[in-house]
Order: structure tokens, then C-alpha cells, then sequence
């Protein structure tokens, strides 16, 4: 296996990540698809270290395994507070911030 | 040749969940593909020599994160109506192709035109928990405590932010 085909694995996974954001409004799905893109990361990381023969890639790895971690951790946190808030999990409800006015 | 095979194998599993998790209507379908997903990229690392890394994934990232989130959705217990239609999924999903492409293409050229075409040769115990656990203490000492600050964090602030929807 050359190592470009583990980058180009990384590089479509992230994409397909971006992709779930822009295009779903669920909450649950957004916060998924924004778990991938981190993966995605952390499989080019372990490739640069394969490919290097460094270990400083895997251990930086490792240390983002444990940021999404703490990411899961608030995000869902988050989510349950939101629908609590407004009883809806729906991306389009939660648009203060680009209105210019709200009551 | 085995590996090329076992690497197709892992990819087509790794592609078809990310992109059954971004399609799937229910969520909790889109949880089970995601951990699909995870589960491949697991396989992954084994095949980059990263075993530690390839537990770490496998007991952090499906076990726990996935786990996690899989109670959530279904101890939150969001009815039908509250849940997005999203009618026009279809539409939307071409829509961020489109602007996704882009960029995907950009960082496949950078990373076409600036990494080695193979693997340097590495020692047996290359990616094992002992030589990992050896780089990770020898210079990697701050960044590590730095992360058990932010877990404690992340973990104080989880605490607070679904405590305060609760009295609103």
C-alpha cells in the first residue's frame, strides 16, 4: 500500500464530513459529521507518522482522540440544552445570531 | 497483497458508513453507520503499523464517544415532530458536494505534490504501547497535562450547560 492512498482516504473522509454540515440540519447529524472531520484528521496524522517513522505523529493523535472526547462531551451537553430551550433539534431554529432584530 | 485487499476492504466500509451517516433519515441509523465508520478506521491504523493507536480508537472512540452518543439520542427520546424533515435532502446533499469539491481537490493536490510516494522503514516496535508510552513521557510531557486540564474542562462545563437548560 503506497501512502497516498491512506491520504486520499483521509482527504474524501473529511470531505464527506464537510459535506453532512453543510447539508443536514439535524443536530444529532451535525455533530457527527463534525466527530468525522476530526477522524479524518487523525488518520492523516497516523499516515504522516507511518510515512516519517515518527512517533511524535501517533502521540499527537492520541492527545486529539482525547479532544474529541471533550468535544462529545459539550456537544451533546449542548444539544440537550437546545432542545430544551426551543423543544426542536432543527439547525433552522437556532438563527439569532445572522437576524437582525429579534424580539 | 493481502493488505492491499484487507485496505480496500476497511475503505469501502469506511466510505459507505460516513456516507450511510450523512444520508440516513433516522438518527439512530446514522449513529450505527458512523460507528460502522469508526469501527473501519480502527482497522486503518492496525494496517499503519499504529497498534496502540488502533486500541486507543476501539476503546475511546467506539466504546466510549459512539457509545455516548447512541444513549443520548435514544434517552432523549425526541418525537416524531420534533425531529427536521428536511425534504429536500437530496437537493441539499448535491449543494455541499458542490462546495465541498473544491476543497477536497486542493488538499489532494497539496498532499499529491509534497509527500513521499512510500513508507520509511521503521523497527519492529514501532506504534507498541511501551514506544509509544516512551515518546509521549519524553517530549510530549506538557501537551499531555494540558489535556487532562481540558478534559477536566470540558467535562465541569458539560455539567453546567445541561444543569442551566434544566432550571430555565
Amino acid at each position: 500500500m503506497s501512502p497516498l492512498h491512506f491520504l486520499l482516504l483521509g482527504t474524501l473522509l473529511f470531505g464527506i464530513g464537510l459535506v453532512g454540515v453543510i447539508a443536514r440540519r439535524n443536530l444529532f447529524v451535525v455533530y457527527m459529521s463534525i466527530e468525522l472531520m476530526l477522524s479524518a484528521v487523525n488518520l492523516l496524522l497516523a499516515t504522516f507518522s507511518r510515512i516519517r517513522g515518527d512517533e511524535g505523529g501517533a502521540v499527537l493523535s492520541l492527545l486529539l482522540i482525547a479532544v474529541i472526547a471533550a468535544e462529545a462531551a459539550i456537544f451533546l451537553a449542548m444539544i440537550i440544552a437546545l432542545f430544551r430551550a426551543k423543544r426542536s433539534i432543527d439547525a433552522h431554529d437556532f438563527t439569532q445570531l445572522s437576524q437582525e432584530h429579534n424580539a | 497483497m493481502s493488505e492491499s485487499i484487507i485496505f480496500y476492504v476497511l475503505a469501502l466500509f469506511l466510505i459507505g458508513g460516513a456516507s450511510g451517516m450523512i444520508t440516513a433519515r433516522r438518527t439512530i441509523f446514522s449513529a450505527a453507520s458512523f460507528m460502522l465508520a469508526m469501527i473501519a478506521l480502527a482497522g486503518m491504523f492496525a494496517l499503519l503499523n499504529q497498534s496502540f493507536l488502533f486500541l486507543a480508537q476501539l476503546l475511546v472512540a467506539v466504546g466510549a464517544i459512539i457509545t455516548l452518543s447512541m444513549l443520548v439520542i435514544v434517552s432523549v427520546n425526541i418525537s416524531e415532530r420534533y425531529i427536521p424533515k428536511e425534504p429536500h435532502l437530496g437537493r441539499d446533499l448535491l449543494l455541499g458536494v458542490v462546495i465541498a469539491a473544491p476543497i477536497v481537490a486542493l488538499i489532494i493536490t497539496a498532499l499529491r505534490t509534497h509527500f513521499a510516494a512510500s513508507f520509511a522503514p521503521i523497527p519492529d516496535t514501532f506504534g507498541t504501547l511501551a514506544s509509544i508510552g516512551a515518546t509521549l513521557f519524553a517530549s510530549w510531557v506538557l501537551p499531555f497535562e494540558l489535556i487532562s486540564l481540558l478534559l477536566l474542562a470540558a467535562l465541569i462545563g458539560a455539567v453546567v450547560i445541561s444543569r442551566k437548560g434544566e432550571r430555565s
